[in-house]
């Protein structure tokens, strides 16, 4: 079963490249002013890496892109998460803090960047804040929701036990919650990515978007290509490291094991 | 160390006026040492009894006393084992059952010795760091009982500890529990629906009736066990076999029943 | 919890502190000069923006009018990721075939940022209505696949035994008993669909258009009109949350009308 998945997944992605030549350079049916051959896209990726293009390479950019994502997302769910807890835990902090929440939650994170980029320029600071907001929502929400999901039996299993309130916190309500906190930790590593890009996008000096953005300007299709693609590996291979962070941290529950 | 007493207890659920009477007149003493059952119908406040001595609930009328003060907040003295086990699934067995011991700030070399006593008589030596979820129901409860058992407690609370369990896994649990109140005699208060259980592992049986949730009689079944010699079979079997087991077995069906029909009219 | 439920009084009262704390603080940095009004306009000035921009054309059109140009193309993107996800999923679902020829594809498009996907876009169908609609597509299609495959994977084995037995042909199947019994998924699909369709359309906006409340505040930012960019965003949200809301009521009708909730 597992054998025929990866032929036939094989057999797919290998048809998409044939499928590729064969419009583009062997049949000519899509123009290379639509979308690269196969020859332009290798003869791009060697220019941005070995010349540069958009100011830099394609490892620095993607690097200084890496770098954004790694710290924004990291300041987002690091105030994120203990407010989702906090509101989770105390209903007085909730009902003092919901309401506000309530309304800049349907401010979709892109929106802040003409206002980001007004307050902080064209540089980091103005990307950091914005991606701030794309990943602090979801990791808000969803401890939020880990909180209030917590068998009810476990907390009170807890206070018979004579939990103190530390390791109340630290020992039983943060662990409690974790599945659901890695779920918003997967849509907030998404959201952050989109944010990125768009904000790079609009106004930057170096980064992916950066290049897309320059690719567009010289309409440059293989260089789009190049970004478009550095994009998606980027996005994986994070989501592809937080995934290894969520396997060894629930190792303990039901859903690690499948 | 360890009586629990209830003196006119009530508890109305919601607003005191339009809110749902739950106990009314709940009167019980229970002394050192005594395991006392209390059956009753579904829905007749029984697990509700026990959620009070626990702390988990407040009186609306009465007192909850146990070793003659009055119960303020859920502690170690009075340690539960819920129906569905309430493991921490994030803690290893040998954790689950560390913890209580950590929060009464009891050192690492004896608490080692605790757990490791413990495992050895709830036979879970070799599942000291499996998770729960790598565990049956059995076992998990068989944790359950190791956590709360490890404390040391005055009082013992059992919510319909065998109700999750299949039947087999049951009839092991509570012969378990025979064999370990006999090693390390406590107060219990068990809470259940199922008759034979509460006349196996009980020295008296408290049976409520519903609406209002009172308690309606109390039989000893203490005298009859000794007097007919229960201890002296193996087998929970053999135990429900003898006329004596029988008899005091349909009194109290026969009194929960009265009880069902009168909700009828 | 650490308490009990709070009364409905308490509720409020906390609720309205902290909006006027968040309100004070928003009113008080710009009127006491601790900044700049053109850095931090109060609550006061962006809502007067709001009004006068309902009848004064920014950027080429009023306000309503750039909410009409965004609001179109987001239904036109929405449309044809909802035509094309919905029966894709459903066919992966059914079919073992498309799905294992499908899903390595899609799984390998998706870590791609819908947003990305602009310079094409914009290469492919210009920056008026399809470039937008594109990107508004690439973002609202994955959640309309996933939850159309979610949904066809967990319909009742027996509804589909019972079914086969009567000797159901693969196109009925798929019209008449997966979709219906989907739905619910569905529609939470659409749900989030239109979430990520409606941020992506303001993204696409940003970059490439030229009407719009996207291209509305872009041109705010690049005239230091702050309390214009405020206002965008103020519509943005009115407009974002009344979609979901509709989608939400939506939902729960469904939901109720199947009796899926007690």
């Amino acid at each position: 079963m597992r054998g025929r998945k990866a032929v036939v997944g094989l057999c797919a992605v290998g048809g998409i490249i044939i499928l590729w030549f064969a419009l583009t350079s062997w049949f000519g049916i899509i123009p290379a002013g639509r979308f690269p051959t196969p020859a332009q896209f290798w003869v791009a990726l060697k220019q941005i890496e070995l010349r540069g293009y958009a100011g830099s390479t394609l490892v620095d950019h993607a690097l200084h892109s890496l770098r954004l994502i790694v710290i924004s997302f990291l300041v987002a769910v690091g105030t994120g998460i203990p407010l989702g807890l906090l509101m989770g835990w105390n209903r007085r902090a909730e009902a003092l803090i919901n309401p506000v929440f309530m309304l800049i939650r349907p401010i979709p994170p892109l929106a802040w960047i003409p206002l980001a980029i007004l307050w902080l320029g064209l540089g980091d600071a103005a990307k950091v804040m914005v991606i701030w907001f794309a990943a602090f929502v979801p990791s808000v929400i969803n401890a939020h929701a880990g909180v209030r999901n917590i068998d009810k039996s476990v907390i009170e299993a807890a206070r018979m036990l004579g939990t103190p309130p530390l390791r109340m916190a630290g020992e039983v309500i943060v662990p409690a919650s974790l599945p659901m906190i890695f779920t918003g930790l997967r849509l907030s590593l998404q959201a952050s990515w989109t944010t990125l890009v768009a904000a790079e996008l609009v106004g930057a000096l170096v980064g992916v978007g950066f290049v897309l953005n320059m690719a567009q300007q010289d309409i440059y299709p293989a260089m789009i290509l190049v970004g478009m693609l550095t994009v998606g590996v980027l996005g994986w291979a994070t989501t592809f490291v937080l995934g290894l962070v969520e396997r060894r941290v629930l190792s303990w529950s039901l859903q690690g094991r499948g | 160390m360890g009586s629990i007493r209830f003196e006119g207890v009530g508890k109305v659920f919601g607003n005191a006026r339009t809110g749902f009477k739950a106990l009314d007149d709940v009167s019980l003493a229970i002394g050192e040492k005594e395991f006392v059952a209390i059956v009753g119908p579904s829905g007749c406040g029984k697990t509700t009894c026990l959620r009070m001595v626990a702390g988990f609930e407040g009186v609306s009328a009465g007192k909850v006393l146990v070793n003659d003060r009055p119960v303020v907040r859920p502690g170690a003295d009075r340690a539960v084992v819920f129906q569905q086990f309430a493991l921490f699934p994030w803690k290893t067995v040998r954790q689950n059952i560390e913890f209580g011991l950590r929060n009464k700030r009891i050192g690492k070399d004896q608490r080692d010795h605790l757990v490791a006593g413990s495992l050895k008589l709830m036979s879970l030596e070799s599942h000291g760091d499996a998770y729960p979820h790598q565990l049956s129901g059995g076992m998990q409860q068989r944790v359950a009982i190791a956590r709360a058992y490890v404390l040391d407690p005055d009082v013992l609370l059992m919510d319909e500890p065998f109700g999750a369990l299949d039947a087999q896994t049951r009839v092991v649990m509570q012969e378990e529990l025979v064999r370990l109140a006999r090693v390390n005699p406590r107060t219990v208060l068990f809470i259940t629906h199922a008759v034979e259980e509460a006349v196996y592992l009980a020295d008296r049986v408290a049976i409520m009736s519903r609406r209002p949730g009172t308690i309606k009689e109390i039989i000893d079944v203490k005298t009859v066990r000794l007097a007919e010699r229960w201890d002296g079979h193996e087998r929970i079997e053999d135990v429900m076999d003898l006329e004596s087991f029988v008899h005091l077995r349909t009194r109290i069906w026969k009194s929960l029943r009265e009880e069902k029909a009168e909700i009828g009219h | 919890m650490d308490s009990a439920p709070l009364t409905l009084g308490q509720t409020l009262r906390l609720g309205l502190i902290g909006l006027f704390v968040f309100f004070g603080i928003w009113l008080l940095l710009p009127t006491a000069g601790l900044v700049p009004p053109s850095f931090l306009p109060s609550p006061i000035a962006v809502a007067e923006r709001v009004a006068t921009l309902t009848t004064e054309p920014f950027a080429g059109a009023t306000l309503p009018a750039h909410i009409a140009y965004s609001f179109t193309r987001f239904i036109a993107g929405f449309a044809l990721a909802a035509l094309i996800g919905i029966p894709l999923g459903l066919m992966m679902g059914w079919f073992r075939l498309v799905d294992e020829i499908v899903s390595p594809i899609f799984d390998g498009l998706r870590f791609i940022a819908p947003i990305a996907w602009v310079p094409f876009a914009a290469l492919w169908f210009g920056t008026g209505i399809g470039g937008p609609v594109m990107i508004i597509f690439a973002g609202a299609f994955p959640p309309c696949v996933i939850n159309a495959y979610r949904g066809a994977r967990q319909v009742d084995r027996r509804l589909v035994e019972a079914a086969e037995m009567l000797g159901t042909g693969h196109f009925r199947m798929i019209v008449d008993i997966l979709l219906p019994a989907s739905v619910p998924s569905l529609v939470a699909g659409l749900r989030v669909a239109a979430g990520l369709g409606w941020q992506s359309l303001v993204g696409a906006e940003l970059i490439v258009a030229s009407t719009g409340v996207g291209f509305m505040m872009v041109q705010a930012q690049a005239n230091v009109a702050t309390s214009t960019v405020m206002a965008g965003m103020v519509a943005i949200g009115i407009v974002g949350l009344a979609i979901d809301m509709a989608l939400r009521w939506t939902e729960a009708s469904i939901r109720r009308h199947r009796g899926l909730d007690g």
